[in-house]
C-alpha cells in the first residue's frame, strides 16, 4: 500500500512536472513547470522585497527601481533598441511590484527563445540605469502619485484610500508608487543602490514554464546566481491596525458622479493557515467577487438596484475592475478582510433624476454600509446553512480550479504558494476546502470577522461630503431614497428589511473629510 | 460595458495585432492551429466546437450578434446593454433565484459584455458539466421571463456601472468623440447609451419584450464551446436544447453615415488628467476579404506602437508626450482609426500632432521599410500565438470575429490577408483613410476651449 501510494505520489509529481531544485547556491530557490507541448517558455523571477522595504522617506524607489529595469536601457541596447530587437519575436517583459514581492515576467515563442534570453540576462543583470531613461520613467511615476490614482477610477482610489488608513504609520500605508512628496526625492543614485541592496541572489526565487532544454534552465540558474550579492534582510510587513470603532475618513472629489465605498478591519490568518479555507467558503458565500448569486450582490445590486455590484474579500485582489479571476503576484503575510461597495448614488444625482426625491439630503452610501455590515451581523450571529455551505463548498472546489490556466498563471500561483510556506497551494486548497466541515466555518467566520471597529472609505463628490459625514456620526436614520417606478413593485418584506437597515445601529466612533488633493501626499 | 477608452483601444491593437500566423500543423494553412468545426442547425442557429488539449476544462460561449449599432429608434440607446442585464433575471423553469444557485452549481466562471455590434454571453468551467451550461443557456435564450418591477429594478444597476465609469474622463471623452464623429450612423452613441435614456429605462418594459422578440433569435446567434469536448457532443447538446428555437423574421436597418466633408472637435474640460487628444478617422468596415483593414493594422503598428520613429522620438528621446498609440476599431459598418496621445506638457500638443501629420504624410508618400514591414508581420502573427494558450483566450479570439461575419473561419481568411499586405497597401491605405476632411479631434485639457482648433 505504502508503495503504491509512493508511486502515485511520483506519477502527479511527473504529471504536473513541478519540482524543487537546489542549484549551486542553495539559496535560489527554482520552480519549474516543463510544458513539451508549449510553443513559449516564461520566465519569471521574484524578489521578497516589495513597497515595504522602501525607506520611509523615499517610498515609491523598489517601484522606481523594477520600472526603471523593465523600462530602460540594458547591457548597452538602448530600450528603443531591445524592444525593436523584441518585435519580430513579439517577445514581452513587465515587472510588477506589490508590498512584498516583486516579479519579472518575460515571455517568448520557443522559436526564439535563444535570442531572446541575453536581453533577459541583461535586464536582470546589467540594468543601463541612464539618466535619460530615469527622467522618463520618473516623470510617468510622479504623474500616477500626482493625477493618475485619484482620477481613473473612484473605485480603485476608495481601495488603496482604505490601505491607507488601515496601516496608517506603517510600512504597508503607502501606495507601491509612493507618494507626491517622495517620488519627487528619489534619484538615480538612490536607484541604484536599491538594486544592489535589494534584487540579489540572496532574495531571489526563479521561475520557468513552458517548453524550456535543460541547457536553458542551466543557463538560466547559473546567470541569476550573479544577481547582486548584498545581504537582503527581509523587513517585515507593518500589520492592520485595529480602528477605535467605526472610522470614517470621506474624500472629497470635484465632480463625483456617485459614493465610492471600501471597508475592512485585520485578519489574522493568510493562506498559510488551514483555517483560511474555512473563511473562504463563509466568504465566498456573503461576497465572492463579481458573483451575482453571492449575499451581499443580492441585496444590494439585485434587489434593490443601487449599484453595479458588492463583494468581500479575505485577502488583497489585485485589480477587482478588471479580473474576474484572482491574479498571481500579489502575496501578503499582513492581512485584512474588506468590503467592496460600487458606487451608488449621491443627493444632487438623484434630486436631479427622481422629483420624488427633491428633498433628500445625502444619496445611498450610508444605506448601504448599514446594509453591508448588517448582513455581515447577521452571518457572525446565524452562521452559515447547511445547503449554504456544501453548496459554495462544492463551488469553490471547481472554481479555483480556473485561477491558472495559462503557463504564466501557473507558474505564478506555484511561486505564490513558496510565500506562504506552501508548495502547490491550489492543490492543497482543494483538499483542505474538501475537508471542511460547517462547524470550522461558522467557528471560522465568527473568530476572524466583527464589525465594531472598521475603517471606512467613502470617494465622493463635494457636494455630498459634508451632509454624508453629518448622517453618518450622527447615526441618522438613512431610509432608502427609491424612485417611484421602484418602489412600487417592491415586495413588503423588502420594505421591511429596508426599515431595519434604515436605523441599524453602526459603532461610527469618527467621521473625517478630507480634499482629494490632499491624499497620498 | 466596454467604452473606448484608452486601455479598451490598446487591447484591441493587441488584438488586431493577433492576426496572422501559419502553424506548423496539419492547420498549416490556416492561422489557428486547431480546426474549427461548424455545424448549422435546420432553425439557422451555427454551432462552433473547437477542440483544444485543456483536461477537463471548457469554454462556452453564446455570441448575439446586436449590440449598440442595432439602437435605430430615438430614446432606446443603451438597450442591448442594458438586455444582457435582464437575461440574469429568470425564466418559468428557474426563477433568478434559482437559476443564480444553478449558475453556482456549474462551478464556473460566468459573465457576459456588449460592444456596438455584438453581445458575448461566456462561461468557463468544468467540461463535464456542459450538459448543465446547455440547459441554463438555453432555457433564458428561448424561455427568459421577468416581471415589469424586475425590469425596472435592473435599471439601477446600469445605472452605477455608468457611475463607475463616469469617474474617467477618457470615458467622458469617448462618448463626445463619438457623437462627433457620427451624426447618423447608431456608432454616434456608446454601448452604454445617453445617460437620460438610461436614467428613462425603467420606462421601457414594453420594447424590451419586442427587443428581445427581434434578436434572441436562432439566426442572430452562434454557439461556440472550445476545449476538452468534441464536435459530435456538442451538436447533440445543441440540438437537443437549442434545435425548438424558432427562427425569427426581424431585419435590423442601420442608418448609413453620411459622408464628412470638414474636420471636426469637439473638447472636454478637466484637470484632473495629463492633457489628452486624438485624431480619429473615418476607416473601413471589417472585411475578411480586402486588404484594407490588414494593411491598416500594420500601417498602425509600423506608425503608432512604441516601436514607431514617433514614439521613439517624441515619447523616449523628447519626452514630450507620455503615451502614443493608434489602430482601426473592427467594426461591421464603417468605423475609426484613432490615433490617441497623452501630453506631458499641454502647451506641446500643436507641436505632437504636427509630427503626427508629418509622420502621416511620410506614410502616404513612402514606402515603409522591408525589415520593418516583415518584422510587424512577424509580430502580428507570434502575438497572436502566443495568446492563444487558454480554451477561454482561444474562445474570445474567434467570438471578436463571429461578431464581425458571423463567421469564425474569417479569423484564417483574415490572416491569409496579413501575409500578402505589401508596402504598397500600407501607402495606398493611408492615402485612401487618412483624409483631413474625415477627421474628428478631441481634446482633454484644463483650459476652456481645445488647443488644436
Amino acid at each position: 500500500m505504502r508503495s503504491l501510494l509512493k508511486n502515485i505520489m511520483l506519477l502527479l509529481v511527473l504529471f504536473i512536472a513541478v519540482q524543487t531544485q537546489a542549484i549551486a547556491n542553495p539559496s535560489i530557490d527554482v520552480v519549474e513547470l516543463k510544458q513539451p507541448n508549449s510553443n513559449k517558455v516564461v520566465f519569471k523571477i521574484r524578489f521578497g522585497n516589495g513597497s515595504v522595504a522602501d525607506p520611509s522617506d523615499k517610498k515609491g524607489l523598489t517601484f522606481a527601481t523594477a520600472s526603471l529595469m523593465s523600462q530602460g536601457g540594458a547591457g548597452g541596447l538602448s530600450y528603443a533598441d531591445i524592444q525593436d530587437k523584441m518585435k519580430p519575436w513579439a517577445a514581452s517583459y513587465f515587472a510588477a511590484v506589490d508590498k512584498q514581492v516583486t516579479t519579472f515576467t518575460f515571455q517568448v515563442p520557443v522559436d526564439f527563445v535563444d535570442e531572446f534570453y541575453p536581453l533577459l540576462k541583461n535586464v536582470l543583470l546589467s540594468p543601463d540605469f541612464s539618466e535619460k531613461d530615469f527622467t522618463r520613467v520618473m516623470k510617468a511615476q510622479q504623474n500616477y502619485v500626482d493625477q493618475v490614482v485619484r482620477a481613473s477610477s473612484d473605485e480603485n482610489y476608495s481601495k488603496f484610500a482604505l490601505e491607507d488608513q488601515l496601516f496608517r504609520g506603517g510600512n504597508m500605508q503607502s501606495l507601491v508608487q509612493g507618494t507626491s512628496a517622495s517620488v519627487e526625492g528619489i534619484s538615480l543614485d538612490e536607484i541604484k543602490a536599491q538594486y544592489q541592496k535589494a534584487f540579489t541572489r540572496n532574495n531571489v526565487m526563479l521561475g520557468i514554464a513552458g517548453n524550456y532544454s535543460p541547457e536553458l534552465l542551466k543557463t538560466f540558474k547559473t546567470d541569476m546566481a550573479k544577481l547582486p550579492d548584498m545581504k537582503f534582510t527581509p523587513v517585515p510587513p507593518s500589520k492592520a491596525k485595529t480602528a477605535e470603532g467605526i472610522e470614517v475618513e470621506i474624500i472629497a472629489k470635484k465632480g463625483a458622479f456617485g459614493s465610492a465605498i471600501f471597508t475592512g478591519a485585520p485578519l489574522a490568518i493568510t493562506r498559510a493557515d488551514d483555517d483560511f479555507a474555512a473563511l473562504m467558503i463563509a466568504n465566498s458565500w456573503m461576497g465572492e467577487h463579481r458573483k451575482s448569486y453571492s449575499r451581499l450582490y443580492q441585496k444590494i445590486r439585485q434587489t434593490r438596484s443601487m449599484n453595479y455590484g458588492d463583494y468581500s474579500y479575505i485577502e488583497w485582489y489585485s485589480q477587482g475592475g478588471g479580473n474576474q479571476l484572482p491574479p498571481s503576484g500579489v502575496p501578503r503575510a499582513s492581512n485584512y478582510w474588506a468590503i467592496w461597495i460600487r458606487p451608488v448614488q449621491i443627493a444632487s444625482q438623484l434630486k436631479s433624476q427622481y422629483p420624488e426625491l427633491a428633498d433628500i439630503d445625502v444619496g445611498h452610501a450610508h444605506f448601504a454600509l448599514r446594509m453591508a455590515i448588517r448582513e455581515f451581523d447577521l452571518m457572525i450571529k446565524n452562521g452559515m446553512s447547511e445547503a449554504a455551505f456544501e453548496a459554495t463548498k462544492t463551488f469553490l472546489r471547481s472554481y479555483t480550479k480556473l485561477y491558472a490556466q495559462s503557463p504564466a498563471q501557473q507558474l505564478g500561483w506555484l511561486m505564490d504558494s513558496r510565500f506562504y510556506g506552501r508548495k502547490d497551494y491550489l492543490a492543497e486548497l482543494d483538499v483542505l476546502l474538501k475537508n471542511t466541515t460547517l462547524e470550522q466555518v461558522n467557528a471560522a467566520l465568527r473568530k476572524h470577522w466583527q464589525t465594531d471597529n472598521m475603517f471606512v472609505t467613502i470617494i465622493t463628490d463635494e457636494s455630498e461630503a459634508q451632509p454624508l459625514a453629518d448622517s453618518l456620526i450622527n447615526n441618522t436614520a438613512s431610509p432608502m431614497s427609491y424612485s417611484n417606478l421602484v418602489k412600487s413593485g417592491l415586495p413588503a418584506e423588502v420594505l421591511a428589511e429596508d426599515d431595519l437597515v434604515a436605523v441599524y445601529p453602526l459603532n461610527i466612533k469618527k467621521v473625517n473629510i478630507v480634499q482629494s488633493a490632499d491624499t497620498f501626499q | 460595458m466596454k467604452t473606448i477608452t484608452k486601455a479598451i483601444v490598446t487591447g484591441l491593437l493587441l488584438l488586431a495585432a493577433g492576426q496572422s500566423f501559419a502553424a506548423d500543423s496539419a492547420q498549416s494553412e490556416k492561422i489557428l492551429p486547431y480546426p474549427i468545426y461548424q455545424h448549422k442547425l435546420a432553425n439557422g442557429l451555427n454551432v462552433v466546437t473547437v477542440p483544444f488539449d485543456s483536461p477537463g476544462l471548457a469554454s462556452f460561449h453564446i455570441v448575439t450578434r446586436v449590440g449598440a449599432r442595432n439602437e435605430v429608434e430615438p430614446g432606446v440607446t443603451g438597450f442591448a446593454h442594458f438586455f444582457e442585464h435582464m437575461m440574469f433575471r429568470g425564466t418559468d423553469n428557474y426563477s433568478k433565484d434559482e437559476y443564480a444557485a444553478a449558475l453556482k452549481s456549474t462551478g464556473a466562471a460566468a459573465n457576459a459584455n456588449t460592444t456596438q455590434d455584438r453581445t458575448d454571453y461566456h462561461m468557463i468551467g468544468s467540461a463535464d458539466k456542459l450538459d448543465l451550461m446547455f440547459e441554463l443557456e438555453s432555457d433564458r435564450f428561448l424561455n427568459l421571463k421577468y416581471s415589469e418591477h424586475e425590469f425596472k429594478t435592473e435599471a439601477g444597476a446600469v445605472k452605477g456601472e455608468y457611475t463607475k465609469n463616469f469617474a474617467s474622463p477618457y470615458s467622458q471623452i469617448n462618448e463626445k468623440r463619438s457623437e462627433t464623429a457620427f451624426t447618423t450612423h447608431t456608432y454616434s452613441h456608446t454601448t452604454m447609451g445617453y445617460f437620460d435614456d438610461i436614467v428613462d429605462m425603467p420606462n421601457q418594459y414594453e420594447y424590451s419584450k419586442t427587443f428581445f422578440d427581434r434578436y434572441y433569435r436562432p439566426e442572430y446567434n452562434t454557439v461556440l464551446v472550445v476545449g476538452d469536448v468534441t464536435p459530435e457532443q456538442v451538436n447533440a447538446l445543441a440540438e437537443k436544447y437549442f434545435g425548438k428555437w424558432e427562427r425569427g423574421s426581424y431585419v435590423s436597418v442601420v442608418p448609413e453615415e453620411p459622408e464628412q466633408t470638414e474636420t471636426r472637435y469637439v473638447h472636454l474640460q478637466n484637470d484632473s488628467i495629463p492633457a489628452y487628444f486624438s485624431m480619429s478617422f473615418k476607416g473601413p468596415a471589417f472585411s475578411d476579404s480586402a486588404i484594407d483593414m490588414p494593411a491598416l493594422d500594420v500601417l498602425a503598428s509600423i506608425v503608432f506602437s512604441n516601436t514607431s520613429d514617433l514614439s521613439k522620438k517624441l515619447v523616449i528621446e523628447e519626452q514630450k508626450i507620455r503615451f502614443i498609440g493608434g489602430g482601426a476599431f473592427d467594426s461591421r459598418d464603417p468605423g475609426l482609426f484613432t490615433i490617441q496621445v497623452s501630453m506631458v506638457d499641454k502647451a506641446d500638443m500643436p507641436y505632437a500632432m504636427a509630427e503626427i501629420e508629418k509622420a502621416i504624410e511620410k506614410v502616404k508618400t513612402q514606402d515603409v521599410n522591408p525589415e520593418i514591414l516583415a518584422s510587424t508581420k512577424s509580430n502580428l502573427k507570434y502575438t497572436f500565438a502566443m495568446g492563444i494558450d487558454t480554451p477561454g483566450s482561444i474562445a474570445r479570439s474567434l467570438s471578436h470575429y463571429i461578431q464581425l461575419t458571423g463567421d469564425p473561419e474569417s479569423i484564417n481568411r483574415l490572416y491569409a490577408l496579413y501575409d500578402k499586405v505589401t508596402a504598397e497597401d500600407v501607402r495606398m491605405v493611408a492615402n485612401k483613410y487618412f483624409n483631413m476632411d474625415h477627421l474628428t479631434i478631441a481634446t482633454i485639457s484644463d483650459d476652456e476651449l481645445g488647443a488644436l482648433k
